[in-house]
């Protein structure tokens, strides 16, 4: 499903934020990307969505290898991967029904049936209520848990996290973990990351540890 | 195929909605397009209304041949025969100076006005039609015709009307011009518009882009909405043109009856209102297509 072979990505300016990385993630795993910041884990999914592209090394996303990609081939790759930010990346103009709208309407979803898709991931992330709500009254874990039903709407094959629970007390980010491995236990390939690794330990899953852009021991 | 359809349906009624959401900062630009392309539209409907009409006088030359006042009867046998003998002479008529002084009452509403005068002073006259349209020839025409006896002068009519016919060439030339310059204009407006729409829905096309928007879709409202700015503008300005051409045919119609003549601008037709609003909308998605071209790749999520 994900595969990095020798995977190196130097930013300008000569910060090598991965070097040398080789690992895949099979389909339908559920894995956590652990690390401090600068580690490496924004870069590693950056490159698994095509936002970056490895200066050495080849990326594969279901089948597909990244580096040798056309940039109009891009949009193709992203529709199969669900994305949630640490930032959210909400539309603030629209409200939280219309967010969630975009992915289907990107994809081309017919769209009588888009609105009922888009009430079962509202529904999905306990958002039902506010589906006419303008994004900025939302609470910040509202704000992320609509970030999150934006990025699984279209039923995406892999799910990218990155530092999903970053700015949010304990109990909330549990409640987001457990939405993850909801999504994981329907066939999802779930990449979470994040720089407390207590959140991950409990759930048992494998843990890529990254310690300057290489695998931590 | 019908998601296509759907999602082009959306984004023109999307944009025509963003227009008309914010009616001032819309109807400013708006306003100030169709103002310029009105300008060359009223210039072209003057020149497309006159030149069938000037058309009309040049395409006819006559000569106008005056005889002197004291011409008899066998003078004027004289020259009617020569007239019909010769070879550059299509036709002629006899206009007799009674025959003209009636003319004149009768036009000019000038009833009365042999019997206040003690004798008719208006010549004989001969309306000669040339059998060639060539200038040069007419020219020779002319000259020959003046030097028959008794002739006073021989007048080459088309003069003046070819005078008119070379100024409303020259506005004609004017006209396309001022069509190239403003529609130049319009492209330039419109990509500024465009620029500006692209630049404040930076976030929108960021997230897009992520979640895997194609770029004709990102591009696709932005192409609408200069389409309908192009539409409407088109609309506006065919609105001020008719307006100023009904407001302005009653003075041009007594103008031209002064000159005892029937003119008068005509509105644009259909088949034309058409081209123009395809010619604006064209030029507005061209515009549009080219901020979009260059903005669009500056926006790239990071």
């Amino acid at each position: 499903m994900i595969q990095f072979d020798q995977v190196t990505k130097r930013y300008p300016g000569g910060n090598e934020a991965l070097k040398n990385l080789s690992f895949a993630i099979d389909s339908g795993e559920m894995v956590f990307l652990a690390g401090h910041s600068g580690a490496g884990k924004s870069t590693l999914l950056k490159l698994i969505a095509g936002i970056e592209r490895a200066t050495s090394g080849g990326v594969l996303v279901n089948g597909q290898n990244l580096s040798k990609l056309r940039p109009s081939q891009l949009p193709y790759v992203r529709q199969h991967i669900g994305l949630v930010f640490q930032d959210h990346k909400i539309l603030f103009d629209r409200p939280v029904f219309d967010n969630v709208m975009l992915p289907l309407n990107i994809i081309g979803f017919d769209r009588r049936d888009a609105a009922k898709r888009v009430r079962a991931a509202l529904d999905k992330v306990g958002l039902l209520g506010k589906e006419k709500a303008m994004p900025i009254h939302l609470s910040g874990g509202e704000q992320q848990r609509l970030c999150i039903a934006r990025a699984v709407v279209h039923r995406p094959s892999i799910l990218l996290a990155d530092e999903p629970s970053a700015n949010l007390d304990r109990a909330y980010a549990l409640d987001i973990m457990e939405l993850f491995k909801s999504f994981h236990q329907v066939g999802v390939t779930v990449l979470i990351s994040a720089h407390d690794e207590t959140l991950m330990e409990d759930y048992g899953r494998r843990i890529i540890r990254l310690r300057e852009g290489q695998f931590a021991a | 195929m019908k998601h296509f359809l759907y999602l082009h349906a959306l984004s023109a009624r999307q944009a025509l909605v963003k227009i008309l959401r914010q009616p001032f900062g819309s109807l400013l630009s708006l306003l100030m397009l169709s103002v310029a392309l009105a300008l060359p539209l009223v210039l072209y409907l003057g020149v497309e209304s006159t030149q069938t009409w000037v058309g009309k006088l040049t395409a006819t030359p006559q000569i106008s041949l005056f005889m002197e006042l004291s011409a008899e009867d066998a003078d004027l046998a004289a020259v009617k025969s020569s007239l019909a003998s010769h070879p550059k002479v299509k036709s002629f008529s006899f206009v007799g100076k009674a025959e003209a002084l009636a003319g004149l009452e009768r036009r000019n509403g000038l009833d009365g006005l042999a019997e206040g005068l003690d004798s008719n002073p208006l010549p004989d006259a001969f309306v000669v039609t040339p059998a060639t349209p060539e200038p040069r020839e007419l020219e020779m025409l002319q000259k020959e015709l003046s030097g028959l006896p008794m002739v006073e002068s021989a007048q080459f009519d088309a003069n003046w009307a070819k005078r008119l016919f070379g100024m409303v060439e020259l506005t004609r030339h004017l006209t396309l011009f001022l069509g190239a310059a403003l529609g130049l204009a319009l492209v330039l407006v419109t990509h500024n518009t465009i620029r500006m729409q692209i630049l404040a829905h930076r976030d929108e096309i960021e997230v897009s882009k992520l979640i895997g928007a194609t770029d004709s879709f990102i591009r696709r409202p932005f192409l609408y909405h200069a389409l309908w700015q192009g539409v409407l503008a088109g609309l506006i300005a065919w609105g001020l043109t008719s307006w100023l051409v009904a407001s302005a045919n009653p003075a041009v119609r007594e103008f031209a009856r002064l000159y005892n003549e029937q003119l008068e601008l005509r509105p644009l037709a259909p088949l034309e209102l058409l081209a123009m609003i395809a010619a604006t909308g064209l030029l507005a998605m061209l515009g549009a297509r080219l901020a979009a071209n260059h903005h669009l790749r500056q926006i790239e999520p990071r």
